[in-house]
């Protein structure tokens, strides 16, 4: 009953579990449910860690006290984040790849990736120097400006998107 | 489910709040929202932003009782750092959720899963009265963590989640 896919996109929306998440009345809801829930925990335990390392908030505590403490459950929920978001994806694979909103998301996420990137790399080599300090270095305070809003981005165009899908041709 | 909701919507039918929802959308206010574009997503990132910094704080807070997270200091200094943020982001969803429901009256007046999430969220604010109260004022002062503390830090947690997926469920809702 579904036309022969033309393209990849095609195909991953008329996959198997494609038509199952967009036929099924629960499955889309449930998933941005979880979606939802996975994605408030990512972006509340980054905000903990940013907020420290602007010297905003917990200036008594080290930084690496605040990552430890949050990293696992922000990469846990990301995952989930990852799979929920990939699930919703293929259920309208053709109208997301078309919606400028869903590529400004992915460009939003891969900047907060590469300034996570550059920050666990470059600067975080010399925690120890400011680990307990009230006051962070520049480069620190850079990085987790950025986070923020490219974060705050997300939440915007992830929100857009639901928006505008189906407006786009 | 699906019976009680459907049957939900026909008693909601009959009550004022149609009236309401009428009077709520001819307000200007209402009108606004309804012609700009953005301002319902815009609202609502407002919501979200303020759920994660409130999901996150009771996250936090939850996860030192349990010796997972914040174990360089002590649960009064979790709470302190934590619990400011429960609150003031609550008001921060109490306000653009008012956003919401005059932007689209209709839609959430008479909504069943609507009055759900907000029986749930009542709920919620008063466990967490207690909990922030009468219960983390005790394990500041060196109260141990009981059986029955743990089982609450879950219970608030799954509650939070029930609240979400309401607020998810309430556009998918049969009005």
């Amino acid at each position: 009953m579904y036309p022969e896919p033309t393209n990849i996109w095609e195909r991953i929306e008329y996959s198997r579990i494609g038509t199952f998440v967009a036929e099924s009345t629960w499955a889309f809801p449930t998933i941005e449910t979880l979606h939802v829930i996975s994605f408030v925990v990512v972006l509340g335990t980054i905000f903990v860690v940013d907020l420290r390392m602007l010297g905003l908030t917990s200036n008594k505590f080290a930084v690496t006290a605040a990552a430890k403490d949050t990293l696992p459950w922000t990469w846990g929920a990301f995952v989930m984040a990852a799979i929920t978001g990939s699930l919703l994806f293929v259920s309208k694979a053709t109208s997301y790849v078309i919606n400028p909103y869903f590529l400004w998301k992915l460009a939003m996420m891969a900047l907060a990736g590469l300034n996570m990137m550059y920050f666990h790399l470059i600067t975080w080599r010399t925690v120890e120097h400011w680990d307990r300090d009230a006051s962070m270095p520049v480069a620190v305070k850079v990085a987790a400006a950025l986070s923020i809003i490219f974060w705050l981005a997300v939440v915007f165009f992830g929100r857009a998107i639901g928006f505008t899908l189906g407006i786009f041709y | 489910m699906g019976d009680l909701l459907y049957n939900l919507t026909e008693w909601l039918r009959t009550t004022p709040l149609v009236e309401l929802s009428l009077w709520i959308s001819d307000t200007s206010l209402s009108m606004w929202i309804v012609t700009h574009f953005w301002a319902i997503p815009i609202i609502q990132c407002f919501h979200i932003l303020a759920l994660a910094a409130s999901f996150g704080a009771v996250l936090m807070i939850n996860l030192r009782i349990f010796n997972l997270a914040g174990t360089d200091r002590t649960l009064a200094e979790t709470e302190r750092r934590y619990v400011k943020w429960i609150w003031w982001a609550l008001l921060v969803m109490l306000l653009s959720g008012i956003g919401l429901i005059i932007g689209e009256p209709t839609r959430e007046l008479i909504n069943p899963v609507f009055w759900i999430k907000m029986v749930l969220v009542i709920g919620a604010v008063f466990v967490s009265l207690a909990f922030h109260g009468k219960v983390m004022r005790r394990l500041a002062a060196g109260g141990t963590v009981t059986a029955g503390i743990k089982a609450a830090a879950i219970f608030i947690i799954i509650l939070w989640c029930v609240i979400i997926l309401c607020g998810r469920w309430i556009a998918y809702a049969p009005v």
